[in-house]
């Protein structure tokens, strides 16, 4: 294989594992950007959107339908949770916040380990989505899950951007995640502003679910934790609240993990994440804040 | 003592507390002369699609073996608890069998990492503990002189692995893939390499994932990029990981033969792997079939009576078989005293399981038991081989 077929099909790889990261890591972002909150149920989130979707998916329902339910279901469930768990805790110290998040996670994998036992469950894909690409004889492939994943990531941030820069919500959001008294003041509904940033990320984290499930073609409901784990990597390298910075250090953390592998020496593979976590140190080290933020002032 | 409002709330408050205390959900009431054998198993999580049929093979023997009479005049009891597939739940479950509910033997789990948490416990109390499907051969001189292990050792079945590979798929270059996040994978691979090495073989490009990794298609694209390309590919995988990885190397239009050691042994491969289990090859206890020996076609048939479906993988066998070996053990000591138990397991000798005879040499605490090697076209599984290694690599 020529150098430079090897590089473009690695980079088709980094990019199919980015764009999955970025989903994940835009709804965590958003989360902390309005309520400066850790919101560690959003694997879980994702959990929820891939079983709705495998469970209507199994009523005979077409796979498009049952993506859209999944996303959907993700979306309900995050501003039940919002309401029943995080807004009676609003305004407490950030521990509490943390504390709760983290019973949620445990309730809502326990549910599914009730409701659907803790084995893998087959995650079956419709046949025109089983297929996969192939060019230059072979020797670049990727498969119709990576194209539907990078379409709809497109998709999904294009529909996001509109939202929060062209529409009253949309901007009403930013304004709460800038200053959320100062939002107050001015006369916007914050508690409805707060409900909509959750529906949205867990919408995304549905989407995500949905996707991961398709490639991974299991679900469990342990699922959630390691895209977690990476989407926290992925939005603090980008900047933690920044949804810009959500996406870059989702596609960065992709292309860090394909690359370690790809093109250094096969002895390094097993300390493939022990890398890529040295170089998160490494890089935090010069900027805290992640790429695309600075460092602001706080008056006490 | 007088009896003040407070001691009365006092005692019903620990009443409360003691009773409401998270207690496992499979329990059976014990009766007065009933043996006890412990049961630590992987229930749910990573591990469970191997060890529920491991379950419930134990449970039909110790069905058989209760209603013929049982043991010494005494009824077998199991007492289940679920591991989670988490280490630590491991360890704490082995404790909680041995302090209170007084187990004679253990037996269960079957990876050497859930074997090597509740093992030194079971080692500490002097009860005897036995594997019915964990491989590592190390396993019994790391914990100690109660553990045992029902089935082959990992170096007997590489090594058997790697003689397929070079006689019948007639290969001799060959690529390593391995999950580098557990004891058996990475002994696996360890065994195979030393004995296709040994063979004339050779590896040819190695590389690692991490089990939980979604995709391969890194490592994939770096083995496409070879060349010359490889013949074989050996891909040392845990049960969850097994189908993926099959599926995405087929996705990527990597078509040599994939051999793997007794993780394939699971229904994911097919489930998951679809099409992609095509062309694969792995090692396990015993060909779960219809068509099978005459021992397992019994099995098969009760396994099948008894729960509605066909044994799902060879560690129903292997668990059918490790419940046998106790009881065979405890009718020989003449007594339910674990250190008797233990020292007439050491000295089994041909004990006709289904999987195969299991004997232990003195001294040796894995049995020597030939490898079953069997193939997957179009998405059904036969009979490759069954090969008793000449060369096999120390542990």
């Amino acid at each position: 294989m020529s150098p430079g077929l090897y590089i473009a099909q690695q980079i088709i790889n980094g990019v199919s594992l980015g764009s999955l990261y970025a989903l994940v890591a835009i709804g965590l972002s958003l989360v902390f950007g309005i309520l400066r909150m850790t919101n560690f149920a959003h694997g879980d989130m994702m959990m929820v959107g891939a079983f709705a979707a495998l469970t209507i998916g199994a009523a005979g329902v077409p796979f498009e339908w049952s993506l859209l339910g999944g996303i959907a279901i993700g979306a309900l469930t995050g501003v039940i949770v919002e309401r029943v768990a995080y807004r009676p805790v609003r305004g407490a110290a950030d521990v509490t916040l943390l504390l709760t998040s983290l019973a949620v996670t445990y309730i809502l994998e326990n549910l599914g380990i009730l409701l659907f036992t803790s084995s893998p469950h087959d995650f079956p894909i419709p046949e025109w989505l089983d297929s996969s690409y192939e060019f230059s004889d072979g020797q670049i492939t990727f498969t119709q899950v990576n194209v539907l994943t990078v379409v709809l990531t497109g998709i999904s941030l294009s529909l996001l951007g509109w939202f929060v820069t062209r529409t009253d919500m949309g901007l009403g959001m930013r304004a709460a995640a800038e200053d959320m008294q100062a939002a107050n003041l001015v006369g916007l509904d914050v508690n409805k502003l707060i409900v909509i940033a959750f529906a949205l990320a867990s919408g995304f984290a549905g989407l995500a679910g949905v996707l991961w499930a398709a490639q991974a073609g299991v679900v469990e409901p342990s699922m959630g934790f390691t895209p977690l784990l990476k989407a926290f990597v992925a939005a603090i390298i980008g900047g933690f609240g920044s949804i810009a910075g959500a996406l870059l250090g989702g596609y960065l953390l992709g292309a860090l993990e394909v690359f370690i592998v790809a093109f250094l020496p096969s002895e390094l593979s097993p300390y493939r994440d022990a890398l890529v976590f040295s170089l998160l140190i490494a890089f935090l080290l010069f900027r805290p804040n992640g790429l695309l933020r600075t460092s602001r002032e706080v008056k006490l | 003592m007088t009896i003040t409002r407070r001691g009365i709330v006092g005692v019903a408050a620990a009443a409360g507390v003691a009773s409401a205390l998270p207690g496992p959900w499979i329990r059976r009431a014990s009766a007065a002369e009933t043996i006890k054998i412990g049961s630590p198993s992987n229930l749910t999580g990573s591990q469970s699609s191997i060890d529920q049929p491991q379950v419930n093979g134990t449970k039909l023997k110790l069905k058989e073996i209760n209603d013929a009479g049982g043991v010494l005049g005494r009824q077998l009891e199991l007492v289940v608890y679920d591991c989670k597939s988490d280490p630590t739940v491991t360890a704490t479950v082995a404790s909680q069998l041995i302090n209170q509910d007084k187990v004679v033997a253990g037996l269960g789990l079957n990876d050497s990492d859930y074997v090597l948490a509740a093992g030194p416990i079971f080692q500490k109390a002097g009860v005897a503990f036995v594997t019915p499907g964990a491989t590592s051969p190390k396993l019994p001189e790391q914990i100690g002189d109660t553990t045992f292990l029902a089935c082959f050792g990992d170096n007997v079945q590489a090594a058997a692995d790697a003689e397929f590979v070079l006689s019948k798929l007639k290969a001799k270059n060959i690529y390593l893939l391995r999950d580098n996040g557990s004891e058996y994978t990475v002994l696996l691979a360890k065994y195979f390499e030393a004995a296709l090495v040994n063979g004339g073989g050779k590896i040819v490009l190695r590389d690692d994932y991490k089990s939980g990794d979604r995709s391969f298609t890194a490592q994939i694209t770096k083995l496409k990029a070879m060349s010359p390309k490889p013949e074989v590919l050996f891909i040392s995988a845990q049960p969850d990981d097994v189908g993926l990885v099959v599926k995405q190397m087929r996705q990527a239009g990597v078509t040599q033969p994939i051999v793997g050691g007794d993780g394939y042994d699971t229904p994911l491969l097919v489930q998951v792997g679809g099409k992609g289990a095509n062309n694969v090859y792995f090692s396990t206890h015993a060909y779960m079939a219809e068509d099978s020996t005459a021992p397992v076609k019994k099995f098969f048939g009760g396994y099948k009576k008894a729960y509605g479906t066909v044994p799902e993988n060879a560690f129903a066998a292997l668990g059918y078989d490790g419940m046998g070996l106790i009881a065979d053990a405890i009718t020989r000591a003449g007594s339910a005293d674990p250190a008797k138990i233990r020292d007439a397991l050491a000295a089994s000798n041909g004990y006709p399981g289904v999987t195969g005879s299991i004997s232990f040499r003195p001294g040796i605490r894995v049995p020597d038991k030939t490898v079953t090697i069997i193939g997957v076209k179009s998405g059904k599984l036969s009979l490759a081989g069954e090969i008793k290694p000449s060369w096999v690599a120390t542990p």
